[in-house]
């Protein structure tokens, strides 16, 4: 069975889960501060990482392309189909871009005139941090990325019917997946910056970018080994065997620990050089997130490291998928980190200012109300029913795409390779 | 000169398709193969035989462990016991500083670690000499040996035969 079919049963279901995310977004949105800034970042939280699984799918493919690799070519129809994720990822962030020009939401900083001009830091990091870069980038960047995944997917399905001597289709996927490679590195790094890192305005790093795409490689692992589980459990894909499973797992166990590098190279020469415009990134973090501080290390670090130790651990489904669902959410659960302290911080001091206006004691109490605040502090029910909203989503996308192609690339040069990919022990 | 003190008797084969075919027939017919001796690796070659998974991963898991635990607790001596100096303000115990030796020295026990072993474990130390059956087999032919130490006259006949009908071009025997 290599046709798929996307069931009634599997649309309700995934149908639903959208539902529910509609009605935590709903909910968020009608219980939240007058900036609706819970709603905004949740929005923005799970914007950008969908975005990103989609992006680094489309990466991992051309990587392996441009490798010579051939035993991911099983695999590739579900890479291709999240990386077709992009285009909903681009709608789903003009929403945010709407919402910078029309002002209702404050999640950046820069994005207030008035703070601005008071501001020096600010003021000079202007040229970059404006509203024209965030959409223009937005939309050159994850265009470009929309148009090689489509260029992609388009030859890869010529690939089946137009097959000649000269492997002349696949000499062209090979053109465009080198194409693309450079493109990504600094395209993806110069829009995190953008997304994500500007939310702590007056902070930076450059090891940020890529750190943020690390959680996004993991992510996009964990999320193939979950849709390859699910796919062979209905029956498709029984070509794919445990030596592609084990390989992808490899994968998974590699780059959660490239993560912790980057995560602990990040951490350590911020702690070490003890600047005060950089420190101030993590004593936030550590003074009023300890739980979701330290709890990314464990289930991003710790548990992917010593549960895919072992060689057959990464053969068997049932450790692999929970594997896999413990570090999908981690990563979730870091880019939480990466966004609420931010997002929160800006949204005080712009509810503190406009209360100062009434009252200038409510100034003073906005600016030390810093106790657990719901939504940000943790994840809470909300936040969870938004990602469920969002996943049902994407599930939702990339199998609606899986059906409108074989899962199995038969016309790909390396087809035979890659069902006779074997890995130790055999 | 290291002596195995054992007799073996070994086939001589001219491809690695016939020297798998002939490790399959053999285990078949359950004769207990002593081992085989090939000129490059050969694909499928530990399957055949029926070699169980080495166990000196978990041996290198335990030396990291071990190093990990050396550098981590000897850095906390040092810093907190035998000679404490601030460092850029920090606290004596600073873990983060701490982490990247760690680090290096769960890999150098690791790595030196599994090499000792591996080298212990295959007898393998300086000045070694190792008996080889024919010098060809670090050329072209592929050998399959069985050790008839204790074994009568019968079993040797039907070892050889067993040899030569698997395709062997040459069937010896020798004394290691």
């Amino acid at each position: 069975m290599n046709q798929f079919t996307f069931t009634a049963k599997q649309k309700t279901f995934l149908l639903s889960m959208m539902g529910v995310g509609l009605l935590s977004m709903v909910l968020t949105f009608f219980t939240d501060d007058a900036l609706h800034t819970r709603f905004w970042s949740n929005y923005l939280h799970n914007a950008t990482f969908f975005t990103g699984v989609a992006f680094t799918s489309l990466f991992v493919l051309t990587a392996f392309i441009t490798a010579w690799s051939g035993w991911h070519v099983l695999v590739k129809r579900v890479w291709e189909a999240y990386a077709l994720f992009l285009i909903p990822g681009l709608v789903l962030l003009s929403v945010l871009i709407i919402g910078l020009y029309g002002g209702f939401h404050h999640l950046y900083h820069w994005a207030d005139a008035e703070v601005v001009a008071a501001d020096p830091i600010l003021k000079g990091k202007a040229s970059f941090l404006n509203k024209g870069w965030y959409s223009i980038g937005t939309f050159v960047v994850v265009g470009a990325w929309i148009f090689f995944a489509l260029k992609l997917r388009q030859l890869s399905i010529a690939e089946e019917t137009m097959q000649d001597a000269n492997f002349s289709v696949h000499k062209k996927i090979r053109v465009w997946s080198a194409v693309f490679l450079p493109i990504a590195g600094f395209s993806s790094a110069a829009i995190i910056w953008q997304w994500l890192m500007s939310i702590d305005s007056h902070w930076y790093s450059t090891m940020y970018a890529w750190y943020a795409t690390a959680s996004w490689f993991v992510s996009a692992m964990a999320l193939t080994i979950i849709t390859l589980a699910y796919l062979k459990s209905l029956g498709y894909l029984q070509i794919v065997s445990d030596h592609h499973l084990h390989d992808i797992g490899k994968f998974m166990f590699a780059f959660s620990i490239f993560w912790t590098y980057l995560w602990f190279s990040q951490y350590m020469l911020i702690w070490y050089a003890n600047v005060g415009e950089e420190t101030v990134y993590f004593q936030e973090r550590l003074d009023n997130y300890p739980v979701l501080f330290y709890g990314n290390l464990i289930l991003n670090f710790v548990a992917p490291f010593f549960i895919l130790m072992r060689n057959d651990n990464k053969r068997k489904y049932g450790t692999l998928v929970f594997t896999a669902i413990i570090v999908l959410l981690g990563h979730w659960w870091d880019f939480f980190l990466m966004i609420k302290p931010g997002v929160y911080h800006t949204a005080q001091e712009v509810l503190a200012h406009s209360a100062a206006h009434a009252d200038e004691a409510a100034h003073a109490a906005g600016h030390h109300a810093s106790s657990f605040a719901a939504g940000f502090t943790l994840p809470g029910l909300l936040e969870i029913g938004t990602f469920i909203g969002f996943l049902g989503l994407f599930f939702f996308f990339v199998f609606s795409r899986l059906t409108k192609a074989s899962l199995v690339s038969t016309g790909d040069p390396y087809y035979e390779e890659s069902v006779h990919h074997r890995v130790w022990p055999f | 000169m290291r002596k195995y003190n054992k007799n073996v008797l070994y086939g001589l084969y001219d491809d690695d398709e016939q020297l798998l075919a002939a490790i399959h027939s053999a285990r078949e017919a359950h004769l207990e193969i002593d081992n085989v001796y090939t000129p490059f690796p050969v694909h499928d070659l530990e399957e055949a035989m029926g070699l169980s998974e080495s166990r000196l991963h978990m041996a290198g898991f335990v030396y990291g462990g071990i190093g990990a635990l050396f550098g981590f607790l000897f850095m906390t001596w040092v810093f907190t016991r035998d000679w404490p100096i601030i460092f850029g303000g920090k606290p004596y115990w600073s873990v983060p500083a701490f982490i990247p030796i760690t680090f290096e020295l769960t890999v150098l026990f690791a790595a030196i670690g599994m090499v000792v072993s591996f080298y212990t474990v295959c007898g393998l130390w300086p000045g070694v000499e190792n008996p080889t059956l024919d010098d060809r087999i670090t050329d072209d032919k592929f050998c399959l040996a069985f050790d008839v130490t204790n074994a009568d006259g019968g079993k040797v006949d039907a070892l050889r035969s067993f040899l030569s009908d698997s395709g062997a071009s040459e069937v010896n025997q020798k004394a290691i």
